[in-house]
């Protein structure tokens, strides 16, 4: 029944608002009606036609002030006068266009640049991931102090799998890439091999055909694969028939079982990485094969699915105890803890701080924009001074001001929200197309409901937040105060002028904070540019090429396919230097091997020799640029049969033979017979894991002639003047020339792929630098603006200073000072939150500390000095006051 | 005569709601109902009733619609709605109490 009441209340209310007219019209209808009524009924009663209506009238009372009465009873007065108010701010706003351009166009950059920002942050961090109840998916590792995340066993991950309580389910999977052959050229295409169940892990069902199931997990029924929607349609065609068809992968024929629908996301992987999203071309089956009792060799990523009510860390600890069971019946599995994370946290965590950063540098930014807003707000809200006293003296009551000043900061804010929204549909195109390599979940970035939510809220919340302090100033008004002083000339703003100086100063302050974290990132940046790379990133180019297993069976046919591929390479007259290595630099890689034997050392107790490992041909040292500090590269004479030769890194040398390590030899037999020993020949420069790492990890070379075992996967590393378009063609040429079932692909510069590890400093810092540069743009414009101000209202003062026989510089230093008085609370209050806050970007700085003098006061002096200029155009006002003109206006 | 403002606050809207909540009515009808029943007691003036027939609908308690009256013109009738059926008790039961009182108080002296 309250129901139907607030109901019919709800329509009257807004029928009296929205049918005015109509409404207004039965009013009038109403009373005509019962005027005529009393008209007629004086009729009856004998008056002729003019008396009876005189007399009805007579009665009645004022007719409009009854209509007035009953409109009243409408309460619809605050909408009208909010519509009213908001009429008035754009007229007002009208007639000051260079004001209102000013304010409008800061608020919609910053605006537009938290949009844009918020729907990174909306695609990122806040959605979903695109699996099923994605919240209970966990990755699986292994975990010691030396490798905090690490893949983990065949074996291990079949015995979790079984006994574990924990999980819905459980699935495991290894990179294995696949070449396509059969028609025209080979296609390499991105592969994964993966356990049972692996797609209803994810919560994911393929759109035609089927998932893999145990029996595909039996070796022998391995030759079938899962298509990427992507795969399909532009290997196939996206043939109808497709399932059920035998295709030619690595040289054999394998059945499509199963078609996935577009948008499967690769959930990303740490051994041979590709970044997360839709990365994958293929799906096959893991087999497991070999000896149950194997547990040292470990390369395939687990991911599971807890049961409701299940947490990350439960889980882990059932893992944990399962794995200490293991570890009683197998040595392999002993100082291994399992680490169960979160999924969402290990594909969003490498940029969470970075994105949190950068929201932070946006929202810095608009606060200032609030703040510099309400600063010209509050500066024209004093010459209008007069008009609100005019308005108060005519009735207008304090929440009438208060709600018309309001409503101008509301129309500010909506013209700079939707200006905004526009530029934050520029903006996010610009964002994605820029984003860091390999940025997780570049694809669910977009401008949607949620964003444009984000930016109505952010948009009224600016427009309250600086409209409130004009709006309290106004409704201060006293009109007596206000008429008497707006004459001319008036002192008694004193609180306004300390208002408008604080409000500086917070600007200043604000914007210092994001100089210099800014400057910090971009000292940080130059280091790591400056840094020697250990290599050569120009006139290299490099590739990728596959042997499968099935037709290189073993280390033998391997090592004389490159044995007879580099040679002829080397012939050819684009290329001057030529050779193969397994891994590139600053491509990720961090393998370790560990358990070798160094002669004549032993390692410290609890700990083992251990190193990156790596394999290359003769000339990939030459090639890359890698300089031969002592000893020489490979060569001919290391051959299967002569003795192992071995390089190292300048790393490695200094942490097992600091005296030299030239002819020292190291073994991984166990016990070592005389032909297991490796003689180090020679030291390469280091070169570190990625460009932001502190320092270079011991590293080995083996010679690919003498590769311990089948290295299929290999990259060509060649040194060449011509294109890389040119040079891929050359390389598929020779390859092919060779196998034609062979594809060779990623073929890319070196400079290309060493910038892409700079791409995620680089994206910060022009971020920040940006927003930096924005922030000390809009504080310039609010020192401007009280400093001008306060000039104009002290020009009566200076013009009699100088009547008096002040020097011109004299008032200038009393302007500049007065502003660089301002400024420079706010700069000392920029530092001390900047050095609060600089911890949280030590993460992201590389060589540089966060709390780096040089970079605060470099940005100190730059805020002074920037705040000295914005106030000179000011200053040269006060010095122009002409003492005669002044003294006349008195 | 009686003048709306020396009627208790809120009998006017006790007398329109009791008059209507026997047939609806336009507000001619209701102000001459009123003198009517009140022997000519009490007279309603154009300029209370009009506003109190406003006040009355925008708070949900009465409905209006626009119907042929006995003239054969048109003229906006008023009713209660079911909410208005229920503050009507309301009323009624509050002003029994105050007349109750203020005859207690009354034939005291």
């Amino acid at each position: 029944m309250l129901g139907s009441r607030w109901w019919s209340v709800a329509r009257m209310r807004l029928s009296s608002l929205l049918l005015r007219p109509r409404v207004e019209r039965d009013l009038e209808r109403e009373l005509r009606f019962h005027l005529e009524q009393e008209t007629a009924e004086n009729r009856a009663l004998g008056m002729n036609a003019s008396e009876a209506r005189e007399a009805a009238r007579r009665s009645f009372g004022g007719v409009a002030l009854v209509e007035d009465e009953c409109r009243d009873m409408r309460r619809t007065e605050y909408v009208q006068d909010l519509w009213n108010d908001l009429r008035y701010a754009a007229r007002m706003l009208k007639k000051s266009p260079r004001f209102a351009v000013v304010i409008v166009l800061t608020l919609a950059l910053s605006i537009g640049a938290n949009s844009a920002i918020f729907s990174v942050i909306d695609g990122v961090l806040l959605r979903p991931l695109p699996y099923g109840d994605a919240e209970r998916l966990v990755r699986v590792f292994l975990s010691n102090n030396q490798y905090p995340k690490f893949p983990l066993n065949p074996n291990d991950f079949r015995d979790y799998r079984e006994r574990n309580h924990s999980f819905e389910r459980m699935a495991a999977f290894s990179r294995g890439d696949l070449q396509l052959s059969g028609n025209g050229t080979a296609v390499k295409l991105t592969g994964f091999r993966v356990t049972a169940g692996f797609f209803a892990t994810l919560g994911l069902k393929p759109a035609r055909g089927r998932e893999f199931e145990w029996k595909d997990e039996l070796p022998g029924n391995e030759r079938q694969v899962i298509l990427s929607d992507r795969a399909w349609r532009r290997e196939f065609g996206g043939a109808e028939d497709i399932v059920g068809r035998k295709i030619t992968l690595n040289s054999q024929p394998f059945t499509v079982a199963g078609v996935m629908p577009p948008g499967v996301e690769h959930p990303g992987n740490s051994y041979n990485p590709i970044p997360n999203g839709e990365t994958v071309d293929v799906w096959w089956p893991f087999a497991f094969e070999g000896d149950v009792k194997q547990r040292g060799s470990h390369y395939i990523e687990g991911i599971a699915r807890m049961k409701p009510g299940v947490s990350a860390a439960a889980a882990q600890s059932e893992l944990n105890s399962i794995m200490a069971e293991l570890a009683r019946t197998y040595e392999g599995d002993r100082n291994w803890n399992v680490l169960v994370n979160p999924l969402y946290r290990e594909i969003v965590g490498p940029v969470r701080t970075m994105l949190l950063l950068l929201l932070g540098a946006v929202g810095l930014v608009l606060l200032i924009a609030c703040v510099n807003a309400a600063n010209l707000l509050l500066a024209r809200a004093t010459s209008r001074r007069r008009e609100m006293a005019v308005r108060a003296a005519l009735g207008a009551g304090r929440g009438r001001l208060f709600r018309q000043m309001l409503a101008e900061g509301l129309v500010i804010a909506a013209l700079g929200g939707g200006l905004g929204v526009l530029m934050a549909v520029g903006g996010v195109k610009v964002l994605v197309a820029n984003l860091p390599a390999g940025f997780p979940r570049a694809a669910a970035i977009h401008l949607n409901e949620t964003v444009f939510a984000f930016t109505l809220v952010i948009t009224l919340a600016t427009g309250l937040l600086f409209g409130l302090v004009p709006a309290l100033q106004a409704a201060r008004t006293d009109p007596q105060e206000g008429l008497r002083e707006g004459g001319r000339g008036w002192s008694g703003s004193r609180r306004q002028v300390r208002l408008r100086g604080l409000l500086v100063v917070g600007e200043v302050g604000l914007a210092c904070v994001l100089l210099i974290g800014a400057g910090l990132l971009l000292r940080s940046f130059t280091n790591l540019l400056r840094t020697d790379p250990g290599f050569r990133m120009q006139q290299v180019v490099t590739a990728s090429i596959t042997l499968p297993r099935e037709t290189y069976r073993d280390k033998k046919a391997v090592i004389q396919f490159y044995e007879r591929l580099l040679p002829v390479l080397r012939t050819s007259p684009e290329i001057s230097a030529a050779g193969v290595g397994t891994d590139l630099p600053w491509t990720g890689y961090d393998d370790n091997v560990g358990g070798f034997t160094i002669e004549g050392k032993k390692p410290a107790p609890g700990d083992q020799f251990h190193a990156r490992y790596h394999c290359a041909s003769a000339g990939y040292f030459e090639a890359m640029g890698i300089p031969i500090l002592k000893g020489r590269a490979f060569s001919e004479r290391d051959k299967v049969g002569a003795p192992f030769a071995l390089i190292i890194n300048e790393a490695m040398e200094r942490r097992y033979w600091p005296e030299g390590a030239i002819g020292r030899r190291i073994t991984f037999g166990d016990p070592p017979k005389e032909e297991d020993w490796m003689t180090v020949v020679g030291v390469v420069g280091d070169v570190k894991d990625r460009p932001d790492r502190p320092a270079a990890e011991p590293a080995l070379w083996w010679a690919d002639t003498q590769m311990p075992w089948p290295f299929p996967d290999m990259k060509i590393v060649v040194r060449s003047r011509a294109e890389a378009a040119q040079l891929g063609n050359v390389l598929r040429q020779t390859v092919g020339e060779f196998d034609p079932t062979l594809a060779v692909s990623d073929v890319r510069r070196m400079d290309v792929i060493a910038d892409e590890s700079y791409s995620a400093a680089r994206f910060t810092l022009l971020l920040v630098a940006l927003f930096a540069a924005l922030a000390l743009t809009l504080s310039s414009i609010g020192i401007y603006g009280v400093i001008a101000y306060s000039v104009e209202q002290r020009q009566h003062e200076f013009g009699m200073r100088m009547a008096m026989g002040a020097a011109r510089w004299q008032v200038l230093r009393m302007v500049l000072g007065q502003g660089t008085r301002l400024a420079l609370v706010g700069v000392v209050m920029g530092v001390a939150c900047a050095l609060g806050l600089a911890q949280l970007l030590s993460t992201l700085l590389y060589g540089v500390t966060a709390r780096d003098p040089m970079t605060f006061g470099a940005v100190a002096l730059t805020a002074l000095g920037i705040a000295v200029v914005a106030c000179y155009p000011a200053a040269r006002r006060a010095t122009g006051a002409d003492p005669m003109v002044v003294l006349r206006a008195e | 005569m009686s003048k709306p403002s020396d009627l208790i606050q809120g009998t006017l809207d006790l007398l329109i709601l009791k008059t209507i909540s026997i047939e609806p009515m336009h507000g001619w009808g209701i102000a001459k109902r009123i003198q009517q029943a009140s022997n000519e007691v009490l007279q309603v003036t154009q300029g209370a009733l009009y506003p109190a027939l406003h006040r009355l609908e925008q708070q949900g308690w009465i409905t209006s619609e626009w119907k042929e009256a006995d003239s054969g013109r048109e003229a906006k009738f008023y009713r209660l709605t079911r909410a208005g059926k229920a503050q009507l008790e309301r009323e009624m039961a509050q002003w029994e109490r105050l007349s109750g009182a203020v005859a207690l108080v009354v034939s005291m002296a």
